[in-house]
């Protein structure tokens, strides 16, 4: 059946207003990003759909120690996003290493009996019933405003999903091949190591993003658990106001984009294995 | 090469009892059928064998040394499994090789034992390539030289055909019977498939519900199956079996209310002293049973519901007069032909027939 016109026109226009939609935010992000002072404040009254005069002002603003109008706190983005880095990698780190074991011995030696699904209970918790309770135990730590506070947080955040995410990708993977290693000769850290953690590249990437991009986007915990020394960049992105022009939204831009990258770079990275195209094509069914 | 002794092996998962009570004696250079239907405790067998289980209760036995302590690597067998197994992200030298590398075998020598295997499986020209490619005929060939080049003492074969069509599967078959002439290692061979099991085996073991069935060879198995599980399992087209009563050297049949079978004096005698129920199965495997026309047989009549000319035979399916839903099966020659829904004569020889007691299941004669 041939569609008549105006269906087909409905169609498209439908799909150019989600399409717009979706990247109208990323595209507004951009451009607001190098946009002047003038032109990303409402001051003149004006909406700049395009920006007029293009600067890199809010970019360089973000790294000088310069208090003016347009930058009036006393530290510069330099160390939330170093904190970032340290914090989401370690604690990403944290939690593959721990994960990826757990999810092998739930996997293979249904270690643990109920255990994954009180971890998927755990999941189901929102932040802000937890945070009162770890706020107190945090501070009697004294894990207040320390790397460690943070990484050690944000790992255990993201294990529940972690060891369930890769639970099933060793689930894919059929125990014969540990097994044929393990007749061979290799013991079950040598299988583990050499036979199915290459055949689990593409799930264990692919849960480190997931993770790496869950903790470096967060902004509840770090808000509450950090002060100054360790803010990441969604607090410091927060913080950037002023009393005289109130929300800097030309600088937060511009560190917005700058946030965008490493998740954007790591997801680059390793492409290739995000596509669930991986046949484990040793089984032949 | 060893002779391989399994003592009341029994494994259970939770509730499920997967292996019960399993002793055999596999003796050396023996290939051996593990037959049953699926989920019958073969492939736990299997791995008990290769320690990659540890059985609840009982032991394993390799040349008359307990095995139960010892890991799955030092045992000296060879495994290979239904789906291969074969590591896709390596290349088919690789997957070969990796036996002998953990070995520290002298990397000469690896590459000197991977050709001779390689050449042997045919398989020479792909070693260069990713496994991951490989056809499903070529995976196999090399899951089977990887296991072979360790030269393992024994060698577990776990549905190794399977997988494979018809075709290849008839190919493979021959060259698994040349290579086990070639090596002669103790082989164990886990098929649900008889014909497998028959044409590759020099005994086959026939499990069914996690208990040994029959240990025999595939002569005995098909000429003497122990009991009604066995006799039903062995044989393509399956064993006729007719349910009746025995009195008096009679066999009354419950399909067939106006038929019985009348057994030879010297026959009556010996069931008469060996049988401890009165209601019994009687066996008769397709080929022995005649189909011919009414007036030439006293005794016995049923109904052709259809029947299936398959070149070298035909087989003809039969209705018994007591209505039940027992169809039975019987092979004539290829030319035979016959009009669907006429009435015929059974035809069968006493000598050919089997007595189960329908109690124990067991077989009680065979006549």
């Amino acid at each position: 059946m041939k569609q008549k016109l105006y269906v087909k026109v409905l169609k498209y226009v439908l799909v150019v207003v989600i399409v717009l939609l979706f990247f109208f935010p990323i595209y507004w992000t951009l451009t607001m990003s190098i946009k002047p002072h003038m032109e990303w404040t409402s001051a003149g009254g004006r909406i700049y759909w395009i920006p007029n005069k293009p600067t890199f002002s809010n970019y360089t603003s973000l790294f000088q120690r310069k208090v003016s109008v347009v930058s009036p706190l006393a530290s510069t983005a330099v160390r939330p996003i170093i904190n970032s880095l340290v914090v989401s990698v370690i604690s990403t780190a944290l939690t593959m290493v721990v994960g990826t074991l757990a999810a092998y011995g739930i996997s293979r030696y249904k270690a643990g009996g109920n255990l994954p699904f009180m971890l998927l209970g755990l999941r189901m918790i929102p932040f802000a019933a937890i945070i009162v309770p770890v706020m107190v135990l945090w501070a009697y730590l004294g894990f207040v405003d320390t790397a460690h506070g943070l990484f050690i947080l944000y790992g255990l955040a993201t294990l529940p999903f972690a060891v369930l995410l890769m639970k099933t990708f060793f689930d894919d993977i059929p125990k014969e091949l540990d097994e044929a290693a393990i007749v061979d000769g290799y013991s079950n850290w040598q299988a583990f190591v050499k036979y199915v953690l290459p055949l689990a590249k593409g799930g264990i990437s692919s849960t480190a993003l997931f993770c790496f991009i869950l903790n470096w986007s967060d902004f509840i915990l770090a808000l509450i658990l950090t002060d100054k020394d360790w803010s990441t960049i969604p607090v410091y992105l927060d913080k950037l106001q002023s009393g005289y022009v109130g929300k800097l939204y030309g600088p937060k831009a511009a560190l917005a984009v700058i946030a965008v990258i490493p998740p954007v770079i790591f997801g680059l990275m390793i492409q290739k294995y995000l596509v669930r195209g991986l046949t484990f094509g040793a089984i032949k069914k | 090469m060893a002779y391989i002794k399994l003592d009341r092996l029994t494994k259970r998962f939770g509730k499920q009892t997967a292996v019960s009570e399993l002793s055999l004696e596999i003796k050396e250079n023996d290939f051996v059928a593990l037959l049953g239907p699926s989920g019958c405790g073969k492939t736990t067998t299997m791995n008990m064998i290769s320690g990659l289980l540890n059985p609840d209760s009982g032991k394993v036995y390799f040349d008359g040394r307990e095995m139960n302590e010892v890991p799955p690597g030092r045992r000296g067998v060879g495994f290979v499994f239904q789906n291969y197994a074969v590591f896709t992200h390596m290349t088919a030298y690789d997957n070969i090789a990796c036996g002998l590398k953990v070995k520290k075998v002298d990397r000469n020598e690896i590459e000197r034992q991977v050709m001779t295997f390689a050449k042997l499986m045919k398989i020479d020209h792909l070693l260069r390539l990713n496994a991951g490619n490989l056809s499903i005929n070529d995976m196999q060939k090399v899951a089977l030289a990887r296991t072979l080049v360790t030269k393992p003492r024994i060698l577990l074969l776990d549905e190794p055909l399977s997988n494979l069509d018809a075709a290849l599967r008839n190919v493979m078959r021959a060259e698994l019977k040349r290579i086990h002439l070639e090596l002669g290692q103790t082989t164990i061979y886990v098929t649900h498939d008889q014909v497998e099991a028959m044409s590759l085996a020099d005994k086959i073991a026939v499990m069914n519900f996690a208990v040994l069935q029959q240990f025999d060879t595939p002569e005995e198995v098909y000429l003497r199956p122990k009991n009604l599980f066995v006799a039903n399992f062995i044989g393509s087209p399956t064993m006729n079996f007719l349910q009746g009563t025995y009195r008096n050297g009679e066999i009354l049949l419950k399909d067939f209310p106006d038929g019985r079978i009348t057994l030879s004096s010297r026959n009556r005698s010996q069931v008469d002293g060996l049988l401890r129920h009165e209601r019994v199965t009687v066996g008769i495997r397709p080929e022995h049973l005649e189909v011919v026309d009414r007036e030439k047989t006293s005794a016995l009549t049923a109904t052709v519901v259809s029947y299936e000319p398959l070149g070298s035979e035909t087989i003809v399916y039969l209705k018994t007069p007591g209505g039940g839903e027992n169809i039975l099966k019987s092979i004539m020659d290829s030319d035979y032909r016959t009009e669907l829904n006429t009435r015929k004569g059974l035809k069968f020889e006493e000598s050919n027939l089997y007595l189960f007691d329908d109690e124990t299941t067991e077989l009680v004669m065979k006549f």
